[in-house]
C-alpha cells in the first residue's frame, strides 16, 4: 500500500495506488498532505452519498482545515487517487508557533472562512439527502442559456422597449429602458424607478423587449430578470434571455453584433 | 455576534447600504473586504434558476474574504446583498490587510490558499445542488 521513502525535513512521500482511500471522513488525523504526482479525489460522504468537492493536482494541499480550526482533528472530508499518486506528508507542530504569529485581523477572518466552509458542508448534507442518488452525481447539462458569463458582454447603450411577457389590462404600451450590456444569454438594462409604478421589477419577472441595435437590426428578445440592483435614482435589472429562437434569425443578429 | 476588536480597528471607512442593495456582486472584480457592523446580508449566486440564496451573513460577519486572499486575481465568487436594512458595514483598510498578509510565513501561505478554494469550489457546488433539487 504506502511505502515510506525518504524523510526530508521531517516530511515523508507516500504513495498511492489509483483508486485507493488515502484519508476517510471523520477519522482522525492532523497531518497535512501534499500532491507531488498524479490526482486525488476530495469527497464528501453525505448521507451515504458521495459527492466529490474537488479534484487536487500537484502542489495542491490537502488538511489544512484541520490545521487551522482550533482544536479540530477530525477530518471534514475524504480523499482517494484517481490516479496512481505521490504525497508528501508532514505534521504541522513546527507550524503552528508561526500560525500564532499571524495577524490577529487576518486570523479572524481566516476563521470566518472556515466557519463557512464548515456551514456549506452541512448544507450540502441536507442537500444530498434531498438529491435522487443517480443525480447525485450531477450530469449538468450545458445549455448556452446556462451559461451567462462564459459569453463576451458588449458594453453599450442603447434605448429599448419593454413589456411584461404577461402583459396586464391597461398596461401602458411600453415602457422606456437603456440597454446597458449585452450578451448572447442576456443583458442588463436600467429604467426609471417611476417604472415600478406600471409593473414591479422582480426576480423572476419576464419582459418582452425591443430594441433596434446600433447596426440597424431589430432585435426582439424575452428575457427573465435575475437581479435587480439600485444605483443613482436608476433600477439596473440583470437579465437572462429565457428563448432566443432560431427562426426569427435573432441569434445570429446578435451573434454578429457580439463579434468582438 | 459582537464585532471582533482586531478587525474593528481595521476599519476604514464605514457605509450604509439600503434593504436589497449589492454589497458585492458576482463577477465583478476587486478585493475589499467589508465587516457588517449591523444588519445582515445574503450570499446569492446566479443560477440558471435564477438568484439562489446560500448563506446569510450577520454583524461581526466579514465579507469577500475569498477575493481577497485569492489576491484579488478572480472575479467575486457571489454577490452579497443587504438584507435588513439599513445594513452598515466597515470597509476594512485594505493595504494594511496586504501587509499582514504578506507577513506570513510562506509555508502557511498554501494552507491558507487551499482553504480558499475549498470554499469557493464547495459553495459552487452546494449551488448546484440547489439548483438540480429545486
Amino acid at each position: 500500500m504506502r511505502k515510506d521513502t525518504s524523510g526530508t525535513n521531517k516530511r515523508k512521500l507516500l504513495k498511492y495506488q489509483k483508486g485507493e482511500q488515502i484519508i476517510k471522513q471523520g477519522d482522525y488525523g492532523v497531518s497535512i498532505y501534499k500532491v507531488v504526482s498524479g490526482k486525488v479525489q476530495v469527497f464528501r460522504q453525505s448521507k451515504g452519498a458521495e459527492v466529490p468537492l474537488a479534484t487536487l493536482e500537484v502542489g495542491e494541499i490537502i488538511g489544512e482545515m484541520v490545521f487551522l480550526k482550533k482544536d479540530a482533528e477530525l477530518r471534514s472530508a475524504s480523499v482517494k487517487a484517481l490516479e496512481d499518486t505521490e504525497l508528501e506528508v508532514w505534521h504541522p507542530r513546527d507550524l503552528v508557533k508561526k500560525y500564532e504569529q499571524t495577524s490577529l485581523a487576518l486570523k479572524v477572518i481566516i476563521d470566518q472562512a472556515l466557519g463557512r466552509l464548515e456551514r456549506m458542508n452541512k448544507f450540502m448534507d441536507k442537500l444530498a439527502a434531498k438529491v435522487p442518488k443517480e443525480e447525485s452525481k450531477s450530469k449538468e447539462k450545458w445549455h448556452f442559456l446556462n451559461s451567462r458569463r462564459r459569453f463576451y458582454r458588449k458594453k453599450v447603450d442603447i434605448e429599448c422597449k419593454y413589456v411584461p411577457s404577461n402583459r396586464p389590462k391597461g398596461f401602458p404600451s411600453f415602457l422606456k429602458g437603456r440597454i446597458k450590456d449585452i450578451s448572447m444569454s442576456g443583458l442588463s438594462i436600467e429604467v426609471f424607478p417611476k417604472n415600478e409604478a406600471a409593473t414591479p421589477h422582480k426576480e423572476g419577472d419576464s419582459f418582452h423587449i425591443d430594441t433596434v441595435l446600433p447596426n440597424g437590426q431589430d432585435l426582439n428578445v424575452t428575457a427573465e430578470i435575475v437581479s435587480v440592483k439600485k444605483k443613482r435614482g436608476k433600477i439596473r435589472l440583470g437579465m437572462k434571455f429565457r428563448e432566443l429562437p432560431d427562426y426569427y434569425g435573432t441569434r445570429k443578429t446578435l451573434g454578429f453584433f457580439l463579434m468582438p | 455576534m459582537s464585532i471582533n476588536e482586531a478587525l474593528h480597528a481595521y476599519v476604514a471607512e464605514e457605509m450604509s447600504f439600503s434593504d436589497g442593495e449589492v454589497i458585492i456582486e458576482e463577477g465583478s472584480r476587486g478585493a475589499w473586504v467589508y465587516v457588517i457592523l449591523k444588519g445582515s446580508a445574503k450570499v446569492k449566486k446566479r443560477t440558471s434558476r435564477g438568484m439562489v440564496t446560500l448563506d446569510i451573513l450577520r454583524e461581526g460577519e466579514v465579507v469577500g474574504e475569498i477575493a481577497f486572499l485569492e489576491g484579488g486575481k478572480a472575479a467575486r465568487s457571489a454577490s452579497v446583498v443587504a438584507a435588513e436594512g439599513p445594513v452598515r458595514v466597515g470597509l476594512l483598510d485594505t493595504e494594511r490587510l496586504l501587509s499582514d498578509y504578506a507577513g506570513v510565513d510562506p509555508e502557511l501561505k498554501p494552507l491558507i490558499q487551499s482553504l480558499i478554494k475549498k470554499l469557493r469550489d464547495t459553495t459552487s457546488k452546494v449551488c448546484s445542488m440547489v439548483v438540480s433539487i429545486e
